[in-house]
């Protein structure tokens, strides 16, 4: 499983983005490669999910086909990362 | 690169608005020559254009733009405001200014950054210090 790390330029936030997921990640024992880049890089890493501010959501639709958008407000909280990577897996079981 | 230079961290009382409070921020980096005067507009149009997602935690917000000819050499300052700071709607007290010169030297420093923000005692105990010293202990022991 691939999951996106999304942010405006992939320099800052986006990073910091990645590292919280990967924690979240390891709690919940899931298995997957994290990789964090920009809104225009996006739709090129083909991934199975895209997690990014609820700001970039309207334009990583566009962006992106058939994406699994996952807003996150505060990019370094663990516990609200923890629910969407949850939602997540749901919506994955459920396809 | 290391985190946080001493000379780059400041504690003041107020700002009156969140412009202020990362003009005052990005001060030392504009005195030592790591940016340019632009690079601070473009943090402002960075917020305007992208929204507010650098509020990373609670309390704490992260300014930085693209890497640009505005940025000389990839540097971090740090400023504490104790009265907190609307930043559309969220109020601030830590501020860490990023200036990357290029989308990798910094990377080792942010990805420890990151572990440090995931613990919510690390900001308020940055914020509730008295001293710049302290502060320097504080991110030393735990950011690294």
């Amino acid at each position: 499983m691939k999951i996106l790390a999304v942010c405006g330029f992939g320099v800052g936030s986006s990073m910091i983005l990645k590292m919280t997921i990967q924690k979240a990640l390891k709690d919940l024992e899931v298995e997957a490669e994290v990789v964090n880049t920009d809104l225009s890089d996006a739709g090129s890493y083909g991934a199975d999910a895209i997690f990014t501010s609820p700001d970039f959501v309207g334009d990583l639709e566009k962006r992106v086909k058939n994406a699994r958008l996952y807003p996150v407000k505060k990019y370094s909280d663990k516990e609200e990362i923890k629910g969407q990577l949850k939602k997540m897996l749901e919506d994955m079981d459920n396809d | 690169m290391t985190n946080v230079k001493k000379e780059h961290m400041q504690i003041i009382d107020s700002a009156e608005d969140y412009e202020k409070a990362i003009e005052i921020a990005a001060q030392p980096l504009l005195d030592d020559g790591y940016i340019t005067k632009d690079y601070i507009q473009q943090m402002f149009d960075t917020i305007e254009k992208f929204g507010t997602y650098i509020v990373l935690a609670d309390k704490f917000a992260l300014p930085h733009a693209r890497p640009s000819e505005a940025v000389k050499k990839t540097g971090l300052s740090l400023l504490v405001v104790k009265e907190a700071v609307d930043l559309k709607d969220n109020p601030v007290n830590l501020f860490i200014v990023l200036a990357a010169k290029d989308s990798t030297t910094h990377q080792d420093t942010l990805a420890s950054l990151a572990e440090f923000l995931m613990e919510p005692k690390n900001i308020d105990d940055v914020i509730n210090a008295d001293s710049v010293d302290q502060i320097k202990t504080i991110i030393d022991e735990r950011w690294n």
